[in-house]
């Protein structure tokens, strides 16, 4: 029988120190290979539910399953075959990796403890780099590129990884509206290839929301809405119900 | 050499470039993880257990300090996750109580350890270091280089964002602590060479030297050690030439290569065009 790729039922989650709850009562299924956005106003929720499906933030109540398995922040196997894209990652100027470095890095856990990257595995970094459009980077310091190509050095490694499931928070926030448009375009074209179960999380419209299966508006730690993404809910709309 | 027995300058010298090495090894993840107080806490629970081994005369002062170090790691790494501190507010908190400890650990010292060994637990005494001592730091760079190429690429990821790290399968609270437990080895085993007052500085400035002059991390983990390891020649030298204390010519050695590579730095550079 095959799994879903994510399943929550009934979860609550609360961050250490605090009484209410991030996250209340969540139930939400994504189907393999399916795209779904998730809007919200700030402080809604919507990093918070990206965290619990990966594990990084233990639940209170309820259930989160990927690929079958329960999730808890020790699910570090699981974790092999979920990509993630933090909010606003960035890195300085002076950060001492190489391009390449930084995409090999997503294969670590797929290759494991004690092993070195093979052949194989920078041959998938270096195809993977050109996919994206930066195999002219590769031997450029990460931090030296600008924010836009930062970007797709992740998303490279989101490709050198072969995950199953691709998790993005605000994958185009803090670009240019070119580099806005063309990452939007090089995610939809990882999704589509690699047959992902991805969750974007947005607060701008764009082509990923425009192209999504299905749309989740998160506010106050709830779903308060998980409707077909036929484009009418967008975060513009999102903040005219939600404030 | 310089009028010195060769028994003694040997381990001296030895003592000096194992001390340098693994010192400016582990500093590279010091700086990098922005711990740069840990070596402060470390060096002064080490001095605190040094100096208790002193007073009681039950243990070697050696293993007290690396009981000491070693226990400050184990109480750091936890704490600064529970109590959502920042590490180095913790550590901050914890190096002058333990320096406040080691002062009063050598008080209680008797008189006749207090003149051969609080000294030189403040200031180093890497004359008295021997062939044993030697082995010692030896043994702990063969175990240290293993461990970092074992798990190179771990350590690579957690260096990189560790955040990212964990959210991409790696056990990341394994390798930081392993990063505390390495870094309080090293500076119990190397306090001979410059003592608990300086021992930091050799941690630092030869990893931040090397952070200075590259982009590519896999080559500051070769050079930072190249660069302790100079620090450590060229203070030992000073040392006998100008008849100084080896530990601090060492560390001026190291201050040295810093400042230079300071000047040389394609990274300051960089920064200075882009602000013009």
């Amino acid at each position: 029988m095959e799994h879903l790729p994510i399943e929550l039922v009934d979860v609550t989650a609360v961050y250490e120190g605090e009484r209410i709850p991030a996250l209340h009562g969540i139930t939400l299924a994504v189907a393999p290979s399916e795209l779904v956005g998730v809007v919200g106003p700030n402080g809604a929720g919507k990093t918070t539910l990206l965290e619990v499906i990966n594990g990084l933030l233990p639940i209170t109540t309820g259930t989160v399953r990927v690929l079958g398995e329960p999730v808890s922040p020790s699910s570090h196997g699981l974790r092999q075959q979920i990509a993630y894209l933090p909010q606003d990652l960035f890195f300085d100027p002076s950060t001492p990796f190489l391009s390449r470095d930084v995409a090999l890095m997503g294969r670590f856990a797929v290759i494991g403890v004690f092993r070195f990257p093979s052949k194989a595995d920078r041959a998938l970094v270096t195809e993977a780099m050109a996919a994206v459009g930066i195999g002219d980077l590769a031997a450029r310091p990460i931090g030296r590129l600008s924010g836009g190509q930062q970007r797709k050095v992740l998303l490279a490694r989101v490709l050198a990884k072969r995950p199953q499931i691709l998790l993005l928070d605000e994958p185009t926030m803090n670009l240019d509206p070119e580099s806005k448009e063309e990452i939007s375009h090089l995610v939809l074209q990882i999704h589509r290839e690699l047959s992902l179960a991805t969750l974007t999380v947005s607060h701008e419209p764009g082509p990923l929301l425009g192209r999504a299966d299905r749309v989740l508006t998160v506010a106050g730690g709830r779903l308060v809405s998980d409707a077909p993404g036929n484009g009418t809910v967008t975060p513009t709309t999102v903040h005219a119900q939600c404030g | 050499m310089f009028g010195i027995p060769v028994h003694i300058v040997l381990p001296t010298l030895l003592g000096s470039l194992l001390g340098g090495l693994l010192c400016s090894l582990m500093g590279v993840f010091v700086v990098r993880m922005n711990l740069s107080s840990l070596g402060f806490a470390m060096s002064h629970a080490a001095f605190a257990g040094a100096a208790l081994g002193l007073a009681i005369s039950v243990l070697d002062p050696l293993w007290m300090a690396i009981i000491f170090a070693v226990a400050i790691a184990a109480i750091l790494g936890p704490l600064s996750e529970v109590s959502r501190l920042e590490p180095n507010t913790i550590i901050g908190a914890t190096f002058p109580v333990m320096m406040a400890f080691g002062l009063i650990f050598i008080n209680l010292a008797p008189s006749a350890a207090i003149g051969s060994g609080a000294l030189s637990l403040l200031w180093g005494s890497v004359l008295g270091i021997t062939m044993a001592d030697v082995l010692k730091l030896g043994i702990l760079a063969v175990v240290m280089i293993t461990v970092l190429v074992g798990f190179g690429k771990e350590f690579l990821a957690i260096l990189l964002d560790r955040k990212l790290a964990a959210a991409s399968g790696v056990n990341t609270r394994v390798y930081y602590y392993l990063v505390l437990f390495l870094t309080a080895v090293t500076v119990a085993l190397a306090l001979r060479v410059t003592g608990g007052l300086l021992i930091y500085a050799l941690m630092i400035l030869p990893a931040s030297a090397a952070y200075q002059l590259l982009y590519d991390i896999k080559k500051v983990f070769l050079l930072a050690p190249v660069l302790g390891v100079l620090s450590a020649l060229g203070g030992f030298f000073l040392s006998l030439a100008a008849d100084l204390p080896i530990g601090a010519s060492i560390v001026l050695g190291a201050a040295a290569i810093f400042f230079v590579s300071v000047t040389l730095s394609p990274k300051r550079r960089r920064h200075q065009q882009t602000a013009c």
